[in-house]
């Protein structure tokens, strides 16, 4: 197998001629840039790297693909636009479908020919997922699907959504819940882009109203739908963790550059940057575990959960440190406070508050510290 | 791996031999017991990082770190860094033969209160100044004194040297005033880079205390609150006290880690990156730790208040290594100033 410095010094190079795409704000166009994007990565080879050959993917181990990862956000790169299925949704369906679902689905999900959507949140069930109260009913060959999701990343514009489903309401309520793998073109289904306070709209509700699903397209067996979803989750933290420090760092650098460009700085500055660093450094330290974790395959632990607390509290302060810096400019998105781009900066601090929300919040964290890590009596 | 091989057996020791009343007592002890530091010497637990012909056991530095991480968890105290590092750094300050500590003679302790704590200048071999803090001078056998960027060394009790005793508010430390009258450094060392580098690892060392002292304070308190009732239950079950904890138990282990990453960094690290990589943890260990000792405070109640509560102990000793070697304030202001104005590493 390639060593990991060889791989590396193979992605840079192919990274540096390639000329990675700049992101457009509109919506549509970043759709379908990023879409292409996804296609240049996956004919070259880039994607599904730790995923078996059969699946479409590289046959390498999580090393390389966190290699890869470093190495794209290096390169001042964007993701490729499929990242739930790739990182969600293709790993589920590679270790819980039949063989027709991977050989139908994964070649085309890797290849950004599918994007998948993940409905898996509703409007009374967040962090209570398991109260999800979307129906499917059997129905001859189909289930039909009646119910509301929420946050649904790219739902209007996705071919297929992961969606979790109650079949049975009779059981104990994790017991009672599907994962169905439905397509998104099926007659009931409505998608309505939610707009966000960065001004971001890629987070959909999604309406179905007797949607029906043919019943080969059922993941795993019926009823153990909970098992599929608390696996893929936990299996996507510890990647998302690694992500997005090293998205962080480039962050941090950038607005160092930003910040030199523009030669007299002040205390003020440097109050900022040194501790943006020393939490840098802090969220480093904690993610050499997370990958040691990660790469000896250890599945999910309470761990994982100090890491999000840890990478939160990075994130919220490294992004309002730098925003900090823009004053009363902030309100001036095309205004450059010394030498910061105001309106990069403002967006990204909005979006930090986000993370100690989206994949479990903060609080369901403590929660799970708390009674599992630290042993307290569960309350 | 040999650094938790040393760790352990310090942490085996100090359950066993440092507990409790003992404890208790050296702490109201004002920071020295003679009868602590030899047998600690004893042990061979301060000359761990010495060289094997110096008549130590001659491991690398960082494997000192978590050391003085299970010190700052068992509330040890007395003059740890003086006997464990100087030796290593400072060439030609031998053993003392009665066992006496060397003490360290810095005004560079900080940036923001330096008019406070006084200076030393050398001329020629002569050292002219005085500093209002030092760490166990009165019970030194020689002084490390840093004039500027000089290291020079100075037999305690050498005509000109004056030591005073001070009141010290750290339970772990006795501290002294010392002044020179035109004293004649017996030695004054070349290395330009010896005050920098006796800088950094006190950072460092400290660092690891600290991240002890929280580990200590935290599990106290978990501890605690999962025996203390109140209500007619654990005070633990309860989500506003669990959360705290919670929060404790991600600062503590960013911390930990946080000072495993610098001392892995820091064996390879040059002159400027050592400046940085121990900056940042101990900028890191001297917020995180006060903040975790000041939510075991109050997770203790009222007890937590009094000095019958080892938390209480663990924050008056956090609160004064924070500002040892720089708080986070000053050193968050070194470290962003050092980034804007270095290359960037490719």
């Amino acid at each position: 197998m390639e060593s990991l410095e060889e791989f590396r010094a193979r992605a840079r190079s192919w990274l540096a001629e390639v000329e990675p795409p700049e992101v457009p704000l509109d919506l549509d166009e970043r759709f379908a840039v990023l879409r292409r994007w996804q296609r240049t990565l996956f004919d070259a080879g880039w994607l599904g790297l730790a995923w078996s050959r059969e699946a479409g993917g590289g046959g390498l181990t999580h090393a390389h693909q966190l290699v890869f990862v470093e190495e794209l956000v290096r390169a001042r790169a964007p993701q490729p636009i499929g990242l739930i299925g790739l990182e969600v949704v293709g790993p589920s369906i590679d270790r819980y479908g039949t063989d027709r679902q991977r050989r139908e689905l994964l070649p085309r999900l890797l290849s950004g020919e599918d994007i998948w959507c993940q409905g898996f949140s509703e409007p009374d069930a967040g962090s209570d997922l398991a109260s999800l109260r979307t129906r499917a009913v059997a129905d001859g060959g189909s289930y039909v699907v009646t119910g509301q999701k929420i946050w649904t990343s790219w739902a209007h514009e996705a071919r297929w959504c992961a969606l979790l489903v109650r079949t049975d309401p009779a059981m104990r309520k994790q017991a009672g819940i599907s994962y169905l793998l439905v397509d998104m073109s099926s007659p009931g289904i409505t998608a309505r882009p939610i707009r966000q306070m960065t001004g971001d709209r890629e987070f959909c509700e999604v309406f179905l109203d007797e949607v029906r699903v043919p019943r080969s397209n059922l993941l795993g067996a019926e009823n153990e739908g909970w098992a599929i979803a608390t696996h893929t989750l936990g299996s996507e933290r510890g990647a998302a963790t690694l992500r997005r420090r090293v998205e962080l760092e480039v962050a941090l650098d950038d607005a160092v550059d930003e910040l030199r460009g523009h030669g007299d700085l002040g205390e003020r500055a440097r109050a900022a940057v040194g501790r943006a660093h020393v939490a840098m450094r802090v969220l480093d330290a904690q993610t050499r575990q997370t990958t040691a974790r990660l790469l000896a395959d250890t599945g999910p632990t309470p761990l994982d959960s100090v890491d999000k607390l840890v990478l939160n509290d990075v994130e919220q302060t490294v992004l309002a440190e730098i925003a900090g810096l823009l004053g009363p400019l902030r309100a001036l998105p095309g205004s450059r406070p010394a030498g910061l781009h105001s309106e990069r900066w403002a967006h990204d601090h909005l979006y930090s508050r986000a993370a100690s929300i989206y994949g479990g919040s903060a609080q369901v964290q403590r929660t799970i510290v708390a009674e599992r890590l630290l042993g307290l009596p569960r309350g | 791996m040999a650094e938790h091989e040393f760790a352990s057996a310090v942490d085996d020791y100090l359950t066993r031999a440092y507990d409790g009343d003992r404890r208790r007592k050296v702490l109201d002890a004002e920071g020295w017991d003679a009868g602590l530091a030899a047998e600690l010497a004893e042990l061979g637990w301060y000359s761990l990082a010495t060289a094997e012909d110096r008549g130590g056991i001659g491991v690398p530095l960082p494997d000192l770190g978590p050391v003085f991480t299970e010190y700052g968890r068992h509330l040890v105290v007395g003059p740890l860094l003086e006997y464990s590092l100087l030796p290593v750094l400072v060439e030609g300050l031998e053993p003392d033969a009665a066992g006496r500590p060397p003490a360290l003679v810095d005004p560079g302790v900080t940036d923001d209160w330096a008019a406070d704590l006084g200076s030393v200048s050398l001329t020629g071999r002569e050292l002219t100044g005085a500093v209002g803090a030092v760490r166990f001078a009165a019970q030194a056998g020689e002084l490390v004194v840093v004039a500027g960027e000089t290291v020079c060394l100075v037999d305690a009790a050498a005509p000109g040297v004056r030591t005073e005793p001070v009141d010290s508010a750290d339970p772990g430390v006795a501290f002294a005033r010392v002044s020179f009258e035109s004293v004649s450094a017996h030695t004054v060392l070349s290395d330009r880079d010896l005050a920098a580098r006796i800088r950094a690892w006190a950072r460092l060392l400290l660092a690891c205390e600290l991240s002890g002292l929280a580990q200590g304070a935290f599990e106290r308190t978990v501890t605690y609150i999962g025996q203390r009732e109140q209500f007619g239950r654990p005070i633990g079950g309860f989500q506003a006290v669990k959360h705290l904890a919670a929060d404790m138990s991600a600062r503590v282990a960013g911390l930990r880690n946080l000072c495993a990453a610098a001392l892995d960094d820091a064996g390879e690290a040059s002159g400027a990156d050592l400046e940085l990589v121990s900056s940042t943890a101990k900028a890191h260990a001297a917020e995180a730790a006060v903040r975790v000792c000041e939510d075991a405070i109050q997770l203790h109640g009222g007890m937590g208040f009094t000095t019958e509560a080892d938390v209480s102990w663990y924050y008056r000793r956090a609160l004064a290594l924070r500002g040892w070697y720089g708080d986070e304030t000053e050193l968050r202001r070194r470290i962003g100033a050092t980034i804007l104005t270095h290359e960037r590493q490719p």
